[in-house]
């Protein structure tokens, strides 16, 4: 590394310290410890006149990102039908092992139906990776995150839960860069 | 055993008297438990205990895909989890040779800086607590939490990121971020004058911290204590000056290292860090290549729009990529190997060394934290000292008690 700049930054912070230690040693007067409390008091005090910067809660809700880790959600094609596949990546990418149950079967026409999809969102712990392996861009994540509830059983959501309507869908799509329309 | 200013009346005759420190308290952040034998209210033993969070991290790589495992590392350096990402993908980088674009490595080194600011606040907020001070924990959080939105714009998290990925990051910054992150830095410095207004010379945390704690720079070698409180003994031992990973070579900083090594002194080698960090992250937002993302997205239709139009356009610069080499998340296998990445935590040397035997697992996967070398520094420290100076000092290491169990 640079020595120079590396001894200069070394003295400069040697002498700062120095400087500080002689000037502020205890002995070093009543005085001057007192306009430091001084100081600290004032700044302080500075802060009665400023903007609260909390928000609050239930009122107020925070403005979340796009990109926001909250309730996990299936969408849907543009017309409201299922556009997961029942590939099962999600499941296979997820760190809590059996987190994401998935059944499918193939109708007549060979196309997947999914019967069974289950999250339990008890245990996930929105890392997001089910989100970026999925190839039909199904499974995402909703700026939602009041999830509390009376018992664990209500946290495990099915099909039925997770997917949002058509329109919630193209809305989210829209936002976030995707081609809205999906058919 | 002598200590200046304090007289002990030995008329009586008094036994040793063995406290128990925890596991469950406010000072230790975390769970720690320190069996103490007190003489009076002077230290005469110490003895740390931890493990009360292990979490197999190490284990847990064997078990899981390396993308599947990628998220539970998060969990363990809650405080400053961009470095253990930097540390786990690095490695993996090194192992199947992914090359990786400029843009990302940049945001890389920004993302981190951040970090470390963020990390910094919360140590200097929670150290203040622990010496009675209040307020200062309020203004900390009040800048850690705008840290926090960038991070969430960028990342969708707070504090759990899951951010980098082999070979890049997951999506590119949103548009208009680093403006954001320039508004950020332009006015932290007020902030942390705010701060030294209130503390750097108040005589109440002068009395409590200057020449308590000594550290030699010899202990400093014998327990491998690294990071700020391996700087405050003088010795400028930084990984990102002495062996410069990600982008560091490229950007101009020092190292603020200080004298004495006693609490005050950490806590002053710290702030100086802060300042330096923001120094690293101006100068990463005036190289980063391709600049906002709206300009990289700008080029990228252009390209496209003269493909559509049947020309053969000159392809996008290659360090303007968010993501260099794609590779497959689910099956990612890199090739046998091994390869150990160091870098420069908030807290000091933290490292990952991964053995690949060419399956989606890892065969082994050893971490390396600063917080349990730098802990077990404490009985040492301790000794001799009275039993009110232990939570400056303890706070003073800035320890995190799940990176020490893992």
């Amino acid at each position: 590394m640079d020595n120079a700049s590396q001894d200069k930054a070394s003295t400069d912070k040697a002498s700062q310290a120095e400087g500080v230690n002689k000037s502020t040693l205890p002995t070093g007067g009543v005085l001057s410890g007192m306009v430091e409390i001084g100081r600290g008091m004032g700044t302080v005090l500075k802060h009665y006149f400023r903007e609260p910067v909390t928000l609050e809660y239930p009122e107020v809700l925070p403005d979340l990102s796009d990109r926001f880790h909250g309730r996990l959600a299936l969408l849907t094609k543009s017309d409201g039908t299922d556009l997961c596949v029942g590939c099962k990546a999600c499941a296979r990418v997820c760190p809590c092992d059996d987190l994401i149950q998935i059944e499918m079967h193939r109708d007549d026409n060979k196309k997947p139906v999914v019967d069974i999809f289950t999250i339990d969102m008890g245990r996930c712990i929105f890392c997001g990776n089910c989100t970026e392996v999925c190839p039909v861009d199904c499974i995402k994540m909703l700026p939602d995150f009041e999830l509390a509830d009376y018992s664990r059983e209500a946290l495990v959501l099915d099909k039925r839960d997770l997917t949002v309507s058509g329109k919630e869908s193209d809305d989210w799509r829209a936002v976030r860069g995707f081609d809205p329309h999906v058919e | 055993m002598e200590i200046p200013g304090v007289t002990i009346n030995r008329d009586l005759d008094t036994e040793d008297m063995v406290v128990n420190i925890g596991p469950q308290h406010p000072s230790t952040h975390g769970v720690l438990r320190l069996i103490t034998t007190l003489n009076g209210e002077v230290v005469k033993d110490m003895e740390p205990v931890i493990g009360y969070l292990h979490r197999g991290k190490e284990k847990m790589a064997e078990s899981r895909s390396y993308f599947q495992y990628q998220p539970t590392i998060d969990r363990v350096e809650y405080l400053s989890s961009f470095y253990d990402h930097y540390a786990f993908v690095a490695s993996l980088e090194s192992i199947a040779k992914l090359k990786v674009p400029k843009r990302v490595e940049y945001i890389r080194m920004i993302t981190m800086e951040l970090n470390r600011i963020s990390s910094h606040l919360l140590w200097f907020g929670t150290f203040l607590l622990d010496l009675g001070a209040t307020s200062p924990l309020f203004y900390a959080f009040r800048e850690r939490e705008e840290i926090f939105k960038l991070f969430e714009d960028l990342t969708g998290a707070r504090m759990m990121y899951n951010y980098y990925r082999f070979g890049g990051v997951t999506q590119d910054i949103p548009a208009g971020w680093l403006d954001q992150v320039r508004k950020f830095i332009d006015k932290a410095p007020k902030m942390f004058d705010e701060y030294e207004a209130i503390v750097s010379k108040n005589p109440i945390i002068l009395d409590r911290t200057v020449g308590h704690g000594l550290m030699t720079k010899d202990q400093c070698m014998e327990y491998g204590v690294t990071g700020p409180s391996l700087r405050a003994c003088g010795i400028a031992q930084d990984l990102r000056k002495t062996n410069p990973y990600c982008v560091y070579d490229e950007v101009d900083f020092d190292v603020p290292i200080a004298t004495r090594g006693d609490v005050y002194d950490r806590y002053i080698v710290r702030m100086a860090e802060m300042r330096e960090s923001l120094r690293i992250i101006r100068q990463g937002l005036a190289q980063i290549p391709g600049g906002d993302t709206a300009q990289v997205n700008a080029a990228k239709k252009a390209i496209e729009d003269a493909k559509k139009r049947g020309e053969t356009p000159e392809e996008l610069n290659p360090d303007w990529l968010s993501m260099g080499q794609k590779v497959n998340l689910m099956v990612f296998k890199p090739p046998a190997g091994e390869a150990i990445t160091m870098v420069e935590s908030p807290r000091g040397f933290l490292g990952c060394y991964i053995i690949s035997d060419g399956t989606p697992k890892a065969y082994r996967c050893k971490w390396r934290g600063a917080s349990f070398s730098n802990l077990s520094a404490l009985p040492s420290l301790m000794k001799g000292h009275l039993y009110p100076d232990l939570m400056a000092i303890f706070g003073s290491l800035d320890v995190i008690l799940p990176e020490v169990d893992r």
